[in-house]
């Protein structure tokens, strides 16, 4: 599988050709088209200034079910909030691919985890986290009690909130996390 | 001309819209599909089941090209030229041979015993083929592939997969890593949640009573029961090696006595691969009750312990069979004992290919049936992992003993591989649930593909040195007929070489690499030399480890220490200033 990564060519850099990537690319574009073929032309050679909602992304069947589709499209999304350019589509699935590097997909699982932005997962986005894992099924203190065991164990440098270094610690003892951390497209 | 790559680049240069680019490129991305062979389907499981039965799958496609590519090998290096020089068969087909092996199969280029010796040449004068060297060659070849491929993989898997020296203390977290992003079915994804919340709230519960510690007398207990199981379980693998010993010779007299009618015959060899498949299928589960009785800390150190019972079970009875291929069959004088091996093995794979059909059947749908309507609280079966892919090692080691007994086996295997990637799939997705326990998907593929390593392929080989090294072929069948060795085809082939000058390198090699106790004496040495000095770069590396570790908190707390005095300075200065007062003295 040979998709692009045009993550590393974010920000002050130009946006990269991923849309006339190889294989991948090429059937993600297709699959961006067919959320809303009347919003998306064909011909992406003049760059349009395309951005599909929030809803149309997270009913992809992918995404659809997972507890963190939310998650997963504010932080792929340049305006945060879900809703997606091309590139941020692409983005998104290049990452969560079965080539992406382990570094790459440690800090995006961490965006994902950091509910309120702040660079740290501190106890209340845990606390979020495995609500969403559980459905909300344990008590308050029995979810309490779990975060503070997480954080009691991954917390390497001893300021109650886990980084993202503590986090990439954490990935790198948890193996499964590279063939987890994929969604098949 | 151009490579795939040069030509993705030049149609990206190209000023195309995506429109006649997609044109151009669709010629090599369906190439590019039908490489990733079940793409779709995996996907599919992955969706419903998770990463932990995927592995199974994949682990089984990765067999299916392991043998596709044995198959492609012996084909065309030995088959095909069979194929030039064979004679006819007289012999009838009937169809109970495709169950038996025997018959008409005989006289075919799928057993050793129908190849011939001689050299192949069908244009005179035009270079020859030699039968012997091709058939050593092409099974010495493979299995060399075979031997760097797995170790390769295994390697790999190793180095993804236990990273960390360190033993990795509880499992917390691992929570934010534990949400398997490949699920995408509602229902999955509701019971993934439920299970999640199951195994959250028995590891707290765990982590409340761990402080209890045993009393004495329960602790005997316990040690009792394990002790007990497994006596019962290694005594269980006994009486199974006996009765498949005892009934392989049996097996041997009815074929030497060959009274009866042709088709009872036939019936009669059946008998021990049908009794070696169901004690392969049976025993397992009595194991498995063994797991209701033994209560175990850690729930790991039970699959575990399972694996470890049923891997023993399976290869003490690999290897009695091998005994009694390599010293009863091999010396009892019947006229082409390889063939007789190769039938052996080849109804072994048949009928356990038959038998796991029924597994699916009856341990799967009708489990399903039972759970679903007549006792509900059983309720809808798991699949079990762990006893799928043993039973798959298994059956890759029958294959690579048979590929040399029996050439075309992997095509057997091919063929019974892709029939039961649908049928479990099927199965799969009619009648089982997603695991409930744990499963660490990526370091238990990694032991698997140990011990299709270690006792299997490294079984197999020291079975294949014996039959070649060892073993007096047969003297009327075979391509190495009226040898005293199958060795001696490849040193005479060398006697031959060394009155060519031309070809003095072949010799050297073979006298000083080959034949050479020496160089194998260096050799060893050398590797294990590099070993230990691996191991004690590692050893090192721990400590490093750990010393970073260390660091890291000391300099978080200097860093939390540093941080509280600017602020309280800071506080003071403001104070200061605020006041009017002089600066204090440290201030400057």
């Amino acid at each position: 599988m040979s998709y692009t990564y045009c993550t590393q060519a974010r920000g002050p850099v130009k946006k990269s050709n991923c849309t006339t990537g190889f294989g991948g690319s090429e059937r993600l574009f297709y699959r961006y088209r067919d959320l809303a073929p009347q919003l998306v032309p064909l011909d992406y050679s003049d760059k349009p200034d395309v951005v599909l909602p929030y809803e149309l992304i997270s009913s992809m069947p992918e995404l659809k079910d997972n507890p963190f589709r939310q998650r997963i499209a504010e932080v792929f999304s340049e305006d945060g909030e879900g809703n997606m350019t091309l590139d941020d589509f692409l983005d998104m699935f290049s990452v969560l691919s079965e080539m992406a590097p382990r570094d790459l997909k440690a800090s995006y699982a961490f965006k994902i985890y950091d509910f309120n932005n702040d660079d740290y997962i501190c106890k209340s986005d845990l606390e979020k986290t495995v609500n969403k894992l559980t459905r909300n099924e344990l008590t308050p203190e029995e979810v309490s009690l779990v975060c503070e065991k997480v954080i009691e164990e991954a917390d390497l440098d001893n300021d109650g909130k886990l980084s993202l270094e503590d986090f990439q610690h954490m990935i790198v003892r948890a193996p499964d996390f590279l063939s987890t951390f994929h969604i098949r497209i | 001309s151009m490579t795939t790559r040069e030509r993705i680049k030049a149609i990206q240069k190209m000023p195309k819209t995506m429109k006649e680019k997609r044109e151009i490129r669709n010629g090599l991305s369906e190439l590019f599909q039908s490489l990733q062979l079940w793409q779709k389907t995996l996907k599919i499981i992955g969706g419903k089941f998770g990463t932990s039965v995927l592995s199974y799958f994949v682990f089984l496609t990765w067999l299916l090209t392991f043998n596709m590519f044995s198959f492609l090998v012996n084909f065309s290096f030995v088959t095909i030229p069979q194929f030039i020089a064979a004679g006819s068969n007289n012999l009838s087909f009937t169809g109970l041979e495709l169950l038996t092996g025997a018959g008409y199969f005989q006289q075919t280029v799928l057993y050793y015993g129908f190849y011939t010796n001689s050299t192949i040449t069908k244009i005179e004068s035009s270079t020859t083929y030699d039968m012997q060297l091709a058939y050593i060659f092409t099974i010495g070849i493979y299995f060399v592939i075979c031997f760097f491929s797995l170790v390769y993989s295994m390697a790999k898997s190793f180095r993804n997969n236990f990273v960390n020296p360190q033993t990795y203390s509880g499992n917390a977290g691992k929570l934010l890593c534990i949400w398997d992003f490949n699920i995408t079915n509602d229902k999955a994804v509701r019971l993934k949640q439920k299970n999640l919340s199951t195994q959250i709230k028995e590891a707290l519960s765990e982590a409340k009573s761990e402080d209890l510690n045993l009393s004495v007398k329960q602790r005997m207990v316990h040690i009792a029961i394990h002790l007990a199981a497994w006596i019962f379980s290694l005594g269980t693998t006994a009486v199974c090696c006996t009765c498949v010993y005892y009934l392989s010779i049996n097996n041997l007299k009815l074929f030497m006595k060959g009274d009866g009618t042709e088709l009872e015959n036939q019936a009669a060899t059946l008998v021990l691969p049908i009794v070696v498949s169901l004690l392969n299928l049976l025993t397992p589960f009595v194991f498995s009750l063994l797991e209701l009785l033994e209560k175990f800390q850690y729930p790991r150190n039970q699959i575990y312990i399972t694996i470890t019972r049923n891997v023993i079970l399976k290869m003490s009875i690999t290897g009695i069979l091998c005994y009694y291929w390599l010293n009863i069959v091999a010396t009892s004088g019947t006229e082409c004992w390889e063939t007789l091996v190769g039938q052996d093995l080849y109804r072994l794979v048949v009928v356990d290919f038959l038998f796991c059909l029924l597994g699916s059947f009856f341990g799967e749908f009708v489990r399903r049936i039972i759970g679903t309507k007549c006792l509900k609280n059983l309720g809808v079966p798991e699949f079990d992992i762990a006893r799928n892919v043993l039973g798959l090692i298994y059956v890759q080691t029958l294959t690579w003993i048979g590929i040399f007994f029996s050439p075309l086996l992997p095509a057997i295997q091919m063929i019974s591989f892709f029939i039961i990637f649908y049928v479990k799939k099927v199965s799969l997705m009619m009648n089982c649930q997603p695991p409930r326990k744990v499963w660490r998907a990526s370091q238990m593929t990694t032991l698997f593909i140990f011990l299709l390593f270690f006792p299997s392929f490294t079984g197999v080989l020291s079975v294949v040195a014996i039959t070649i090294w060892r073993l007096k072929p047969s003297e009327k069948c075979g391509p190495f007929r009226g040898l005293s060795s199958i060795f001696d085809a490849v040193s005479g082939w060398i006697a031959v070489l060394t009155k060519n000058p031309g070809s003095a390198w072949v010799v050297w090699i073979y006298h000083n690499l080959i034949e050479s106790v020496h160089f194998f004496f260096i050799l060893t040495v050398i590797v294990i030399t590099i070993t230990y000095l691996y191991w004690q770069i590692i050893e090192g590396r721990k400590i490093m480890v750990r010393l970073l570790h260390e660091q890291i908190i000391n300099v978080s707390l200097l860093f939390g220490f540093l941080l509280e005095r600017t602020s309280r300075k800071r506080a003071d200065y403001l104070c200061c200033v605020r006041q009017g007062d002089m600066l204090p003295f440290w201030y400057k």
